[in-house]
């Protein structure tokens, strides 16, 4: 590698440290506040160099691809390698840039092997990036997927010329390539007819004797495995008998095994139980029963991939379970086990080891945010989601109180002549007492300025962005973050109210531009605050420009993207101060908010 | 007193009974004014008491935002029902009073139908119909008539249809020719599974005001007055309409007019011997490709989904065949989305023609369709010398002017400035822009850039590529030296950035500078062309 690669993979594992450090010292704030903005500052520098690096360096040399040599193209894809480890991703954005480049200057020598190659790889650094549209409506992400999709079908097509392809290793993506059509596409039976495609080449001996060297066992569980995902579809009545069949084989194969096992592994239990389950061989009665034990099983402090899965994601398809059959409700135990189970999943959530954060932690918390079910009797999912807020994502904690205070602060600047600027929100016009109505207005103000990018949180875009500037394809992705977070925030009845302030606070004011298209401002009666929380985001938004440049933009958009109900306010230059005043100052009292919660078990 | 003979008398009574009939219809067609009026008055007086009183309502109600918004909604239905009145009463007074004047003017017939298509699917789709367009033989594409009162009938039925036939119903729409001479006849049938007629209520289905239900009671909004118009304007055009119906069972209309016709021959030699591939799932079009292309010597080969074609391209390349285009179709699989298709086979692929063939209005589509380097736009449905004609003008090389064509933009006469110091990007660039006949001319840093176009005439050059990072002097720098300059085109020259920046930032930054935009590198074929298609004319 060169120079300027190892440095980039040194800062930015530097970044994923700062980020992931262990709390020291929890008797102290003002050590505590001054280590987490030395942490930033160091955050901040490590950022703007390794901006700087692609920039200057890595650029460059993809714009002179063209005429690189061997040595060249290794040292990249080498450099690439280290920013895609498999349990922490460094860098996906600049592997999939450098492949995408790799595979263009494949096509360009018609170097059909390299070719091959690059298309998986490509693929493979698209299924990572798309890990970020996990559990966003498949409507809005489809088209990212299919891409992701084409990558693998291109290089799986060349099975036809198997006989003819000397290199074993292009015979290897080939195969890889076919199965991985499988987790892209966004359709379930396609899935299940891929692998049962790939399973038949697997098996097939013609396949296996044209390339003896390639682990086809190997293959062969992981595509089982893969078709034992489907599962799901068992009980919905869509699939042909020999679809059924081929489910049911790969589930045996895969957990019969490891459910004879002495300690069977729970991260194998479950599907098998949930298989019995969906097969009508289990009752649920008998399955609600076994998830429990299974959840029992596992010592809130064990953060292993087991633990992780038995505290975690167990608790969260206990929920999903009743979500799925409330009438389990009815017996009183339920409740009360969801109650425990859903405490203990936040114990392990508060008392993982920060240095231990991987992608499989990263995913179960995603799964929180978007299958967290909210009942009676259980914590509300705003409780929750603004603990987790504190204790992971503390840097998007502060920053969405900011623009929360931003908020309070137009806000109440509008009460004083307009009071009632807030009334199409149903609950704002039922308040008669001024005071109050006024009252209400800042708290829910504060609110929305919290939740206002609730999708990123789930979406995991703050350690990308913590590392560099976004790249033009991830930024596509990151728009994605408000339809992300309207749809988790609607969902339940203690964030309802906050969901379009999360989905239209980047659409225009004139629905000319902005995103998502699909936000139309007069339909929403949240509309107002939504206003609000575009101007209150621009002006707290980090840039190398002065706040009097910015509140001259502001002007500038006036009418087209922010709404001239909101901005005629903000012309009054003891608003603009007290505005300035917040951007300015240290965020003291929110870093104190996340201080002492930090000590404390949720 | 006079005599008067038989004769006379008889003349006098034959005179008596003239008046009287006169008389009678003067009777009747006052009744019929009258009657006319009186539903003209009740019939515009409701949309206006709307507009009047939601007008009334949002006033009083100014400071309750969704009130006000509700009122204005209601008010906006009104006016458009009201402006689709007054038209219709115009176009019966016009015909009425025989001042409505057909035009005979030449016109395609799947570019009619196309446009009928884009105006009633949508309807159809938010009712949840199932629609079938089906098209028989078509001898004859060019026709002479007046397309846009024929619009006018074929849209008027077959929104009838749509709206008179419960959600989730049933539409078929076929259409075909009679050919003989230089005479075509048109057929076309609407036939619905929708609420249907009486036999008594089909004896008045031409007269004005009559509806099936009143509107009030079935909530279906019209004016009333669209059969009238259809009626007229097809015996206007020495056509015949006859409607079968019965209540609860469907409605069932033909209507056949004689319009002039010519033969066009197409000549689909430049196209023996190409190959295209069709991603389509629609059986009837696809039967229909097969068909058209049958005796082309073209090869053809349809594919069910986006999959399939990327795994014949490939199979195709491995086999060292080149396929010359691919149609992507109205009916991809579920997931699909076309302009990724498009994007990514262009991106795979930059010499393959991609023709998107959709019932889309094709100006709605047109910048994405750009973008994801779509070439050629083939309105659905199409016929034979329509699709040969397509084809033969984006695989055979010849004319590239029709409506919807995006191929190579011709920039002879004009030269563009290319400062690229990458030797190999500078050969890529200006083997890619020689194709537009267009004048190049180079410099491999910033500083000779600036000087080339100092010393230049004013408006010499049409457009400047700008490489970021180059020796002696960058991209950003050269732009800001440019605009700096006191010359006429100083400001005005467009400057585009080639660079592999890839930073969403990057794109602001050269604008900042100076630049009016950003392809990014490697250069891709389809956006550089789609760039320089602006500065064709």
């Amino acid at each position: 590698m060169l120079e300027y690669q190892s440095r980039y993979v040194e800062n930015t594992k530097q970044i994923m440290r700062l980020l992931s450090e262990p709390d020291k010292d929890l008797s102290d704030f003002s050590g505590w506040s001054k280590r987490l903005r030395e942490r930033e500052a160091e955050i901040e520098a490590l950022r703007k160099e390794n901006t700087d690096i692609l920039s200057r360096e890595l650029f460059p040399t993809l714009d002179r691809l063209y005429e690189a040599d061997e040595e060249e193209i290794s040292g990249m894809t080498e450099f690439a390698d280290k920013l895609m480890d498999w349990s922490v991703n460094l860098d996906i954005g600049v592997y999939v840039l450098i492949h995408d480049a790799l595979l263009s200057l494949a096509r360009q020598k018609n170097d059909r092997d390299r070719m091959i190659m690059e298309l998986y790889r490509l693929g493979m650094g698209y299924y990572y990036l798309n890990r970020a549209l996990q559990g966003i409506d498949k409507k809005e992400t489809a088209r990212f997927y299919f891409r992701n999709e084409m990558l693998f079908t291109e290089a799986g097509s060349y099975l036809k010329f198997f006989p003819e392809i000397d290199n074993e290793e292009t015979k290897g993506y080939i195969i890889r390539s076919l199965a991985n059509i499988a987790i892209t596409a966004s359709d379930r039976r396609k899935r299940v007819a891929v692998t049962s495609r790939i399973l038949k080449i697997i098996r097939d001996p013609y396949y296996r004797e044209l390339a003896p060297g390639l682990p086809w066992d190997r293959f062969l569980r992981s595509s089982n495995q893969q078709m034992s995902a489907n599962r799901i579809m068992l009980s919905r009545g869509e699939l042909s008998p020999s679809e059924l069949s081929e489910i049911l084989e790969a589930c045996v194969s895969v957990f019969e095994p490891e459910k004879n096992q002495e300690n069977p592994n729970i991260r194998w239990l479950w599907p098998y139980y949930e298989m019995q389950y969906s097969c009508g061989f289990a009752s649920l009665q008998t399955t609600v029963g076994r998830l429990e034990e299974l959840i029992d099983s596992q010592p809130y402090d064990q953060y292993d991939m087991s633990g992780l899965y038995g505290n975690i994601q167990l608790p969260v398809y206990y929920g999903a379970l009743i979500e799925k059959n409330p009438a389990l409700l009815e017996d009183a135990h339920v409740l009360s086990f969801l109650i425990g189970a859903y405490d203990k999943m936040l114990k392990t959530v508060t008392g993982f080891p920060p240095e231990k954060y991987d992608e499989y932690f990263r995913y179960q918390i995603s799964l929180i945010f978007s299958n967290y079910y909210e009942t009676k009797g259980v914590r509300s999912y705003r409780e929750v989601t603004e603990e987790l807020m504190k204790r992971l994502f503390p840097r998007e904690y502060i920053e969405g109180r900011r623009v929360g205070e931003l908020m309070q602060t137009i806000s109440s600047a509008i009460m004083r002549l307009e009071p009632d600027f807030f009334d199409d929100i149903p609950f704002i016009h039922e308040i008669r007492d001024p005071e109050e109505k006024e009252k209400e207005v800042l708290r829910f103000a504060g609110d929305c300025g919290l939740y206002h990018d609730f999708g990123l949180l789930k979406m995991n875009f703050s350690r990308t962005m913590a590392t560099r500037n976004l790249f033009e394809n991830e930024y596509q992705l990151f728009t994605l973050h408000t339809i992300a977070g309207k749809e988790d925030l609607k969902r339940r009845a203690s964030t309802s109210s906050l969901a379009d302030i999360a989905w239209g606070h980047h659409a225009d004011y004139n629905g000319a531009g902005g995103y998502p298209s699909e936000y139309v401002r007069n339909q929403s009666p949240y509309r107002m605050m939504t206003d609000v929380a575009s101007a209150a985001v621009f002006l707290a938004e980090k840039g190398e420009e002065s706040f009097g440049e910015r509140i001259e933009k502001l002007f500038r958009e006036e009418g087209r993207r922010f709404s001239p109900m909101v901005t005629k306010y903000l012309s009054d230059w003891k608003l603009q101060e007290k505005v300035e005043e917040i951007l300015c100052s240290p965020p003291l009292s929110y870093e104190r908010e996340i201080f002492e919660s930090a000590g404390n078990s949720l | 007193m006079s005599d008067y003979g038989p004769e006379q008398f008889q003349k006098l009574s034959a005179e008596c009974e003239r008046l009287k009939k006169e008389l009678e219809e003067a009777k009747a067609s006052s009744e019929a004014k009258e009657n006319f009026l009186s539903n003209m008055s009740h019939d515009i007086r409701t949309p206006m008491n709307a507009i009047v009183g939601m007008t009334a309502l949002a006033k009083n109600h100014i400071d309750e935002k969704s009130r006000v918004m509700d009122a204005l909604d209601k008010i906006e239905v009104a006016s458009a029902h009201l402006l689709s009145l007054i038209n219709d009463v115009l176009d019966m007074s016009r015909i009425n009073s025989g001042r409505m004047r057909l035009v005979e003017e030449r016109f395609q017939l799947g570019d009619l139908l196309h446009e009928i298509l884009v105006i009633v699917q949508p309807m159809s789709d938010a009712r949840g119909h199932e629609f079938v367009f089906e098209t028989g033989t078509i001898d004859r594409e060019s026709l002479y008539g007046d397309p846009l009162r024929l619009r006018q009938i074929f849209v008027n039925i077959i929104s009838n249809a749509v709206k008179y036939t419960k959600e989730k119903g049933r539409i078929r729409v076929g259409i075909s020719e009679e050919t003989s001479g230089d005479t075509t006849v048109l057929i076309f049938e609407c036939k619905d599974n929708g609420i249907g007629m009486s036999e008594d209520f089909l004896q008045r289905i031409y007269d004005p005001f009559e509806r099936v239900h009143s509107s009030t009671i079935s909530g279906i909004e019209g004016t009333g007055l669209g059969m009238s118009i259809v009626k007229k304007l097809v015996e206007e055009m020495r056509g015949t309409i006859q409607i079968e119906s019965r209540e609860g069972a469907g409605t069932d209309v033909f209507i056949r007019i004689p319009l002039k016709s010519e033969v066009l021959s197409v000549d689909a030699e430049s196209i023996r011997g190409k190959r295209l591939i069709v991603i389509e799932n629609d059986a009837g079009l696809i039967e229909q490709y097969r068909r058209y292309l049958d005796e082309t010597g073209l090869e053809l080969q349809c594919v069910g989904s986006s999959s399939d074609a990327v795994s014949a391209l490939a199979e195709a390349d491995y086999l060292g065949n080149t396929v010359d285009g691919v149609i992507i179709g109205r009916k991809l699989l579920p997931g699909e989305d076309l302009f990724e298709v498009a994007s990514y086979l262009k991106k795979a692929k930059p010499a393959l023609s991609i023709i998107l063939a959709d019932n889309h209005r094709f100006e709605e589509i047109e910048y994405r369709a750009e973008r994801a380097g779509i070439d050629r736009f083939l309105p659905i449905p199409f016929f034979r010398k329509s699709l040969i004609r397509t084809l033969t003008e984006c695989l055979g090389g010849t004319g590239r002017e029709a409506h919807g064509a995006l191929s190579i933009p011709d920039l002879s006469g004009k030269t563009i400035l290319l400062a690229e110091d990458n030797m190999i990007n500078r050969e890529i660039a200006k083997e890619i822009l020689s194709s537009t006949k267009v004048s190049i001319e180079t410099a491999e840093n910033g500083q000779e850039a600036v000087r080339l176009f100092s010393a230049s005439e004013p408006f010499f050059y049409t457009l400047i590529l700008m490489d970021i990072q180059m020796p002696v002097m960058d991209g950003y720098s050269a732009v800001s030296a440019i605009r700096a300059m006191e010359r006429p085109d100083a400001s005005s020259i467009p400057i585009y950035a080639m660079t592999a920046n890839a930073f969403a930032e990057d794109i602001e930054k050269a604008h900042k500078a100076g630049m009016n935009g950003h392809l990014a590198k490697p250069v891709d074929v389809n956006a550089l062309m789609q760039l320089l298609r602006r500065f064709a004319e």
